[in-house]
């Protein structure tokens, strides 16, 4: 398990996702072929899984120590929808003091036991003023403003970086096209949530280093960038997963919005509360794209 | 952040062994303000180098010692001299002083700073009181495993600055006849001033004033539950189309030649909490 504050100067990442890989198989687990990171307040998706199995992250050696509250730090696999998942319940952060290479490190593991897909879901705060709470976005963009940890650790070098090529720009160099996010996925996403009546917002997603939430200036500061949405989350799963050339798919729950004019306050429970309730509309987007996929041919 | 408390602790003892007061407010003088600390009653001096986990202050015109004693009827703190994310010092180091103020009990930290004016309303000299902060310097001094007994994991910001002292300073101002205005502070991780092209992004983005410090004690500040009133002084002028040259030595002048205004400004927020003090008492 990988913990913020240890020494990670002689960490070999390769062998450490390899020894993950081996303790997920000895579980004889099927070979998940979508991988999923559920967000603050969403861990309740996971109930829907049939034929669970449950690993905690103390058994996985690249799998982090989650300190977040509403995380509770499980991989479930099983099948949802019908096809084979895996499901992060409980993800690390960049404000908990991981690097982006930490936090890529279990993406690398999904990816080598079998996942091609990658569904990730965050609480986010609303920042376009058409958005309610509660309401879901489409990620279908995002902005990094390079934020990272310079001095989260004692200890920065290893020796193995995993993202080494991206250390020059910062960020995500989309392999082909202009998005990381799958616009096939994206358009399925879409038309379940017409068919199922759901409002479902397509927006950018910002994130943010946190663990502040943003002051109004920001707030302001963040609209006129051009983001609807803004979190602390995503952004460095995502990156991971689109160097492996996986594909990814993306939501936000909108669980409030920016009011910049009219000073109002943040509560982490209040996100978890909005989080929970628009949970079951999630849980029927994703799941309709899984069974949309489950009938498609590898 | 699960090392702090017991760093804090220790930075405690060895304060009250010297100074047995409480505190009630905690003052940070920034580049050039540092005189203000001639109108303590000082109790109680101490160098930053012998208080167990500060950093050593190596900023030009920061002096480097912690002054205690009565300012306005009131007990203080004040770090003369303070430090910042380009001397090398990670953010938790650099705000340990803000939470070792909170802990020996002041409820109260007022921050100052030296700036870049960059609202074409500011004029050399002028002081803004700090209405609202952007952080950009891509770190944050909570970084890390939250410690509870310290402060909420995700603290709120939608108010960093108290509005009432932010109303309060302003109308001193007024009283006293010192230009003051409001404004939205953002900083930088500096060390070098900006371009002129990033002088036009920090405005465009809705900054008035721009500096290298200030934003990460504040942040602790609310994690750990103080009200916080915040002045820069625009010590040099940042107009993207007419911009000079920075010149240290000009900048500092310009902060020494503010600091009279800032201190009446200071020691009217003083006065005005110690009336409140008193009277609740």
């Amino acid at each position: 398990m990988i913990h913020p504050e240890m020494s990670t100067q002689d960490l070999d990442c390769r062998a450490l996702v390899e020894n993950t890989c081996q303790a997920i198989f000895a579980r004889r687990i099927h070979q998940p072929k979508v991988a999923i990171v559920l967000g603050s307040g969403l861990g309740e998706l996971a109930k829907h899984v049939e034929h669970a199995e449950s690993i905690d992250y103390t058994d996985l050696p690249c799998f982090p120590h989650t300190h977040a509250s509403g995380h509770a730090g499980k991989l479930i696999t099983g099948y949802l929808a019908g096809l084979p998942v895996a499901l992060m319940q409980g993800r690390s952060h960049r404000y908990e003091g991981f690097t982006d290479t930490d936090l890529a490190l279990p993406i690398h593991c999904l990816h080598s036991i079998g996942a091609h897909t990658l569904i990730v879901t965050n609480a986010a705060g609303g920042l376009n003023t058409r958005y309610r709470a509660g309401e879901l976005m489409l990620i279908d963009q995002h902005i990094d403003p390079l934020w990272t940890t310079p001095h989260a650790r004692t200890t920065e070098h290893r020796a193995y970086t995993i993202q080494s090529d991206s250390k020059l720009f910062g960020h995500s160099v989309p392999l082909h096209g202009s998005s990381p996010y799958d616009y096939d996925l994206m358009d399925r996403a879409r038309r379940v949530a017409r068919r199922e009546d759901i409002e479902l917002h397509q927006g950018t997603y910002l994130s943010t280093l946190g663990p502040t939430y943003e002051t109004r200036s920001e707030y302001r500061m963040f609209r006129s960038f051009g983001a609807d949405a803004v979190g602390m989350s995503t952004v460095p799963e995502v990156v991971a997963a689109r160097q492996l050339e996986m594909r990814v798919l993306a939501f936000s729950v909108i669980t409030n919005v920016a009011s910049t004019d009219l000073p109002s306050t943040t509560s982490h429970e209040e996100v978890m509360d909005v989080g929970n309730l628009a949970g079951p509309r999630l849980m029927k987007i994703v799941c309709g794209v899984l069974s949309d996929l489950a009938g498609q041919p590898d | 952040m699960l090392e702090l408390y017991a760093k804090i602790e220790e930075a405690c003892d060895f304060i009250r062994r010297q100074w047995a007061e409480t505190p009630r407010a905690g003052i940070i003088l920034g580049t050039g303000l540092g005189p203000l600390v001639e109108q303590i009653e000082v109790q109680a001096s101490i160098e930053y180098e012998d208080i167990p986990n500060f950093p050593k202050s190596t900023a030009t015109s920061h002096r480097g010692r912690l002054v205690c004693g009565n300012l306005c009827g009131l007990p203080i703190m004040a770090m003369e001299g303070r430090f910042h994310m380009y001397e090398g010092y990670p953010l938790k180091q650099i705000t340990l002083p803000v939470r070792v103020m909170k802990a020996l009990g002041a409820d109260l930290l007022i921050v100052s700073n030296a700036a870049g004016g960059m609202n074409p309303n500011y004029g050399l000299g002028d002081i803004v009181v700090i209405d609202d902060q952007i952080n950009l310097m891509g770190d944050n001094p909570l970084i890390g495993i939250n410690d509870d007994r310290l402060g909420p994991r995700f603290p709120d910001m939608s108010a960093p600055y108290d509005p009432d002292l932010v109303n309060e300073a302003l109308a001193i101002a007024r009283r006293e006849n010192i230009i003051a205005h409001k404004g939205v502070f953002v900083a930088v991780a500096g060390p070098n001033l900006e371009t002129r092209a990033e002088y036009r992004f920090l405005r465009a983005i809705g900054a008035d004033v721009v500096g290298m410090s200030t934003v990460p004690e504040v942040i602790v500040a609310v994690h750990c539950g103080m009200r916080t009133v915040g002045f820069s002084v625009v010590t040099d002028i940042c107009f993207p189309d007419a911009l000079e040259a920075a010149n240290v030595q000009k900048i500092i002048a310009t902060a020494n030649a503010a600091e009279p205004r800032l201190r009446a400004l200071v020691s009217g927020v003083l006065t005005f909490e110690s009336k409140r003090y008193f009277d609740r008492k």
